[in-house]
């Protein structure tokens, strides 16, 4: 992940550059120490997709040529003899993960803005009310066998007429700051804990192994973290642009697109990046939701590790060619993840 | 256009930011709206704007009710203090949005650009950035949006704050010819009162939620209302003396002056100018005090006396000296005297 933070990197280059000759010396070995360990790795799967099983099995061998021939015998393996059970998780990985976090994007920066700008005072009450009927209509069609349109239907009636009755006694209400805790909380959860229910639920509508199944689900669990990151980049837009676009003739959503989205650029590259990983190389639900159809990119790292043994050198090539295209997509909106972009709006 | 206000409060919880204010702006007035911050003025104003709710009374613009109209049809502009100026567009980007907005064609929008920025001297920087421009260039930007609409009334929240001193001066001034130019209602909000005197034709002077007096600048000058106006407006302010006010006379220790008001308050205090004082030899005036301090402003000297813990001003011919410590007699000119009722602050005429 690379999200600059503009003004500390300030602070640190200026602290760089007032530095002694010895200090220097030290901070920039450590540095490179550091650039080594966090890229051997990357240098190691590198050579890894370029190994006989032999080279693997007998090493550990270091450098190509010298070490060890290097051979195309995994890359032909996955992109020729495997061809379309690569090319397809590929693509599913590609179309779920792009699609969810485009929605997630959408939903949760929409979601974030009005919990920014809006007051919101749901009365406890009228929550209770809520939840207590959902829990009725769902032992009314599990116990009762109430067709579930019925009772859905008759619960969003009753939820109506009693909740129009008592709300103006309720006088108890949560705000927004418990409403944004209350979306973060969702990431408390530990997923597996979810995992199953998400399952048993799809499964009965039908859905499993299906692309919109993964894509609702990477939606859903990545919204509080969009609606979390997205909501203190609107926070620290000045009232008075929108206040301006609003008497300039603006609606609430073209101030939204218009304004509030082109002056968030820096916090939509970021939160989206770190959005899209996630929905990357998610594996936990992937594996629950996911048979041969939708299978996804990291299910098909993981099955190289199967009834012969992890075969290190497929395994490698598909890492590598898994994070090429976020560590381009990482490189493209750096641009977009930096300071500035507000200067100018207000005051000097 | 005319603007009537009627009563118009607005409280935040038990919190009353302005209480029952009543004005009609006339069509083409320039009203400032004056006082210092937290007494309201800004509150007003955003609620003509429609970016604030009105907790009770109403809101007319040209004879039509606007309460509860959005601000995007009650055909006002607004200049911020901020500016807000969008920074991802650029200068002509800025000023073309509200016609934008409108979807007005873009030929029409580019020809009324030009000509609102030739208006405002911004011409050759139509395609820099906010960011690229000096704070005098934002400000005029900010003015070019709102006029670029010919909208039917400006609403002006401190523009000029955010200038030096010298830029605000020669702001000031643009904004005045600007106003007359157009003839446009302008209802303008600051807390500096020589911008209030000097843009106004009226200014109403508000504190703590309620309007203080509403008149000409010479008015409000000449013939404040209370003790408030009377202390608020004049820079160095009007010098106090508590005393009683009896059968046509005012009665303080070591003072006694003769005055044509017939009004009588127990607990009084007196109110002159520093311009309306002279400096006498000791004995020789209507009250005694000892030199503080002496400054030469230019014109005049600022002559600062102290007498009995209490200080007055006095603007004395630029040649004047004096030392330190040196007794005076001081002479006030009993037709520049202001009565004023010491419990309620009324003016006792």
């Amino acid at each position: 992940m690379t999200i600059a933070i503009p003004a500390t990197q300030a602070v640190a280059r200026r602290k760089l550059g007032a530095m002694s000759p010895g200090t220097a010396i030290v901070v920039y070995t450590l540095l490179a120490l550091w650039t080594l360990i966090v890229l051997f790795p990357l240098y190691w799967v590198a050579i890894t997709s370029l190994k006989e099983p032999i080279d693997v099995s007998t090493g550990p061998y270091y450098l190509p040529f010298v070490d060890f021939q290097p051979s195309l015998h995994a890359w032909r393996y996955i992109f020729v003899d495997l061809a379309n059970d690569t090319f397809r998780p590929y693509m599913n990985s590609v179309i779920v993960a792009f699609i969810s976090t485009t929605l997630a994007m959408l939903a949760g920066s929409m979601a974030a803005y009005a919990l920014a700008r809006f007051t919101y005072k749901p009365k406890i009450g009228i929550i209770l009310l809520f939840i207590l009927l959902v829990a009725l209509v769902v032992a009314a069609v599990m116990h009762w066998s109430v067709d579930w349109r019925i009772a859905s239907a008759s619960g969003l009636a009753l939820f109506f007429l009693i909740g129009r009755a008592v709300a103006g006694r309720l006088r108890r209400s949560v705000g927004n700051s418990d409403i944004l805790f209350w979306m973060i909380s969702q990431r408390i959860l530990p997923p597996v804990v979810a995992a199953i229910p998400i399952y048993v639920m799809f499964q009965r509508l039908g859905m499993l192994d299906t692309h919109p199944a993964l894509i609702l689900t990477y939606m859903t669990v990545n919204l509080p973290i969009v609606v979390w990151l997205m909501y203190d980049f609107f926070v620290g837009i000045p009232k008075d642009l929108e206040e301006s676009a609003q008497l300039d003739g603006a609606g609430r959503f073209r101030i939204f697109f218009g304004i509030v989205l082109p002056l968030s650029k820096a916090g939509l590259a970021a939160t989206s990046l770190l959005v899209l990983i996630m929905a990357w190389n998610e594996y936990l639900l992937a594996l629950f939701l996911s048979t041969a159809h939708a299978q996804t990119i990291p299910l098909l790292v993981a099955a190289q590790n199967a009834t012969r043994g992890p075969q290190w050198w497929y395994m490698s090539v598909l890492i590598i060619i898994m994070i090429l295209p976020v560590m381009a997509l990482a490189l493209a909106l750096q641009r977009f993840i930096a300071s500035g972009l507000l200067l100018g709006a207000v005051k000097g | 256009m005319t603007i009537r206000l009627d009563r118009i409060s607005k409280s935040f919880g038990a919190l009353t930011v302005l209480q029952e204010l009543s004005l009609t702006v006339e069509p083409g007035e320039f009203l400032v709206l004056l006082g210092e911050s937290g007494c309201g003025k800004t509150t007003a104003l955003r609620m003509i704007a429609g970016l604030e709710s009105v907790t009770s009374g109403r809101i007319e613009i040209n004879g039509r009710e606007v309460t509860d109209v959005a601000p995007k049809d009650r055909d006002v502009a607004m200049v911020f203090q901020s500016y807000a100026l969008y920074p991802h567009m650029t200068v002509a980007e800025n000023i073309g949005y509200p016609l934008k907005i409108r979807q007005a064609p873009n030929s029409e929008i580019q020809a009324r650009v030009r000509e609102v920025a030739a208006q405002v001297q911004l011409d050759p920087l139509l395609g820099r950035y906010p960011r690229q421009l000096s704070g005098g260039q934002r400000q005029r930007v900010a003015l070019a949006r709102a006029i670029i609409r010919r909208p039917a009334v400006f609403l002006m929240d401190e523009p000029l704050s955010n200038l030096d001193a010298k830029l605000r001066g020669h702001m000031r001034a643009e904004l005045k010819h600007m106003q007359h130019d157009l003839g446009v209602t302008t209802i303008y909000v600051t807390h500096d009162q020589i911008e209030a005197m000097t843009l106004a034709h009226r200014v109403a002077l508000l504190d703590h939620g309620r309007l203080q007096q509403l008149g000409p600048p010479a008015e409000i000058y000449n013939d404040p209302d209370n003790l408030f106006v009377a202390g608020f407006i004049g820079s160095p302010p009007m010098n106090f003396l508590k005393g009683a006010l009896k059968a046509g006379r005012f009665e303080a220790p070591g003072i006694v002056i003769g005055t044509p008001i017939r009004g009588e308050a127990a607990n009084a205090v007196a109110g002159i100018r520093p311009e309306d004082c002279a400096l006498a030899a000791a004995g020789a005036g209507d009250l005694d005090a000892e030199i503080y301090s002496t400054e030469l402003i230019g014109d005049h000297v600022l002559v600062t006396c102290q007498r009995e813990a209490q200080t007055i001003a006095i603007k004395a011919p630029k040649d004047y000296s004096a030392d330190i410590g040196a007794q005076v007699g001081i002479r006030l000119n009993p037709q520049s005297l202001y009565f004023f009722d010491g419990t309620d602050g009324r003016r006792v005429r």
